[in-house]
């Protein structure tokens, strides 16, 4: 963050910098003091959800004076990448060798950022290792809903269907099929929540009106209101297809979360605290938690009797926990200081130039 | 299989005399580069908010499947009647055997040009040949439909796309470009 090359080196940068390598270490440091993950994981990337929007944003508005992005970009290929429509380019580029979303796989310059190639590298690297971990640990879109998550003390609505845990793979499969058919990345164009925060196409006809209205709504309900409503993740739990997609790596992660049936009498207490609901009566049962599991480890950190732990692929439940979450922590920690801190560190030092 | 079987056959059937119908029409018509964008406009609407009603119809008749896993097959049957399903099958096989995308539109500028209306199905024909591979290996899948989470995705996955249709075939019909750049 203080030399990265090209950075920004006044005084507001740096004084950015030192804060969040500040924020980072204490945060790390208290989930080793305490022995516990999820409140101060949670501060951290609700920091990274609150202060994304701000640098971003500013970016934005100073490279082209507008959150909506003209179609000239677009056409250039200066679109810039999020790691969102990842699942919808594999098809097409499969099948015809063709990228449907309108950026560039290398730098691009403009608000093209590092281009697709980067990303998807890092995205691949980091996901081999901490699988779904990513959604609680790198995306820089979770902590808003998060954040609103943990603003009431108690649920509004507490009884939630559990089929709508199957949402983000209908979603998942509903833009790959789309964005297939149509040669376009389905679920930028039509349904991300947090295009309300970030960029869109700017709208010039009614067509364009309706999907901006789209993004609008559906932030507004499952970022806003119905995580105050009911306490969880309902955009990553019920709609995110990226989160989809993830669930399939933690097949591959060696990293999960299991429980020790000798230590379980079944209170229902992590399930109540599981943000994203993986955690079922029967998943309980069997000892482990559901695919969709992002590693927050609220699960773990409520359970009375130590018996949601940290887990290895390969050996015994149960078998030396904390080393388990230690490994886990040393991987996503330093990836959520690369990735969410330089976002802290950047929205930090927007906020101080713009005071200064 | 063989209920699997039946609905994609009956799809693909249906799609099929969706392909011969469209490519009968634009060598008998011989105007499908000059066919006036209105028109064109209004029946790609229409066959679009028709693929997003039996898409609806079809997602919520689904809600009666019974997800045993027992060998039955007439247990998984889309929809509340047995013989419905393939009616349905065939409804979505030639909505989407009519339906106007660009290369489809392009196939049949090619239809028209050719010198008689057997050479035109027969280019058809093979056309829907090569886009009908891919449904092949589906006949096969009849294992994971008894799979209640995969009728629910299912379910949802039929409701989303079919709302992209029928905002799609609404914008169309009211006179407006589907895609407005």
């Amino acid at each position: 963050m203080f030399f990265h090359p090209g950075a920004n080196t006044d005084l507001a940068s740096r004084l950015a910098g030192a804060i969040t390598a500040i924020f980072m270490i204490a945060m790390f440091f208290t989930m080793m003091r305490t022995g516990t993950t999820y409140r101060w994981r949670r501060w951290f990337f609700v920091s990274v959800g609150l202060l994304f929007p701000i640098g971003f944003i500013h970016n934005v508005m100073v490279m082209r004076g507008s959150m909506g992005i003209p179609i000239e970009e677009m056409i250039a290929g200066r679109t810039p990448f999020c790691f969102m429509p990842i699942p919808l380019l594999i098809l097409p580029a499969a099948l015809t060798r063709t990228v449907v979303f309108p950026g560039s796989i290398v730098p691009g310059g403009g608000m093209s950022g590092h281009g697709i190639a980067e990303m998807v590298g890092l995205w691949l690297a980091i996901t081999l290792v901490v699988g779904k971990g990513w959604c609680s640990y790198a995306c820089f879109f979770g902590g808003i809903e998060e954040g609103m998550a943990a603003i009431p003390k108690r649920p509004k609505i507490r009884k939630l269907d559990p089929r709508w845990r199957y949402g983000p793979w209908a979603v998942l499969l509903a833009m790959v099929l789309l964005s297939l058919a149509l040669f376009e990345p389905a679920y930028c164009n039509w349904l991300c929540p947090f295009k309300a925060v970030s960029e869109y196409v700017a709208a010039r006809n009614t067509v364009g009106l309706i999907q901006n209205g789209i993004f609008i709504v559906l932030f507004g309900a499952l970022v806003i209101v119905l995580p105050l409503l009911t306490k969880k993740r309902t955009q990553c739990s019920w709609f995110c297809p990226f989160g989809a997609f993830q669930s399939i790596f933690n097949k591959i992660s060696i990293f999960e979360v299991k429980i020790d049936q000798t230590r379980c009498k079944p209170c229902v207490l992590c399930q109540n605290a599981c943000p994203n609901l993986s955690l079922s009566k029967e998943s309980v049962a069997k000892g482990e938690a559901l695919m969709s599991c992002m590693k927050c480890g609220a699960c773990v950190d409520v359970c009375p009797r130590q018996a949601v732990v940290w887990h290895i692929k390969g050996t015994e439940v149960a078998w030396k926990p904390e080393r388990a979450r230690l490994l886990f922590l040393y991987g996503a920690w330093a990836m959520a200081v690369m990735f969410g801190g330089s976002i802290i560190a950047q929205g930090i030092s927007t906020i101080l130039h713009y005071f200064a | 299989m063989r209920p699997h079987v039946r609905y994609l056959s009956a799809f693909l059937g249906a799609r099929l005399l969706g392909y011969l119908l469209f490519g009968a029409v634009a060598w008998e018509l011989g105007k499908l580069a000059s066919l006036l964008p209105g028109p064109r406009l209004m029946l790609m609407g229409a066959v679009d908010v028709s693929l997003a009603c039996v898409l609806l119809w079809y997602a919520y008749s689904a809600r009666q499947i019974c997800g045993h896993s027992c060998g039955d097959s007439k247990l998984v049957e889309i929809g509340a009647k047995k013989n419905s399903g393939a009616v349905g099958a065939a409804a979505l096989g030639l909505l989407t055997g009519l339906s106007l995308c660009p290369p489809f539109v392009a196939a049949g500028i090619r239809a028209s040009q050719l010198g008689s209306v057997v050479a035109a199905l027969l280019f058809f024909a093979c056309f829907f040949v090569g886009t009908s591979i891919w449904f092949v290996p589906l006949a096969g899948m009849g294992c994971i439909v008894r799979n209640q989470a995969v009728i629910t995705v299912a379910r949802m996955a039929m409701v989303l796309i079919a709302v992209y249709y029928l905002l799609m075939g609404a914008g169309l019909l009211l006179g407006r470009k589907a895609n407005g750049y």
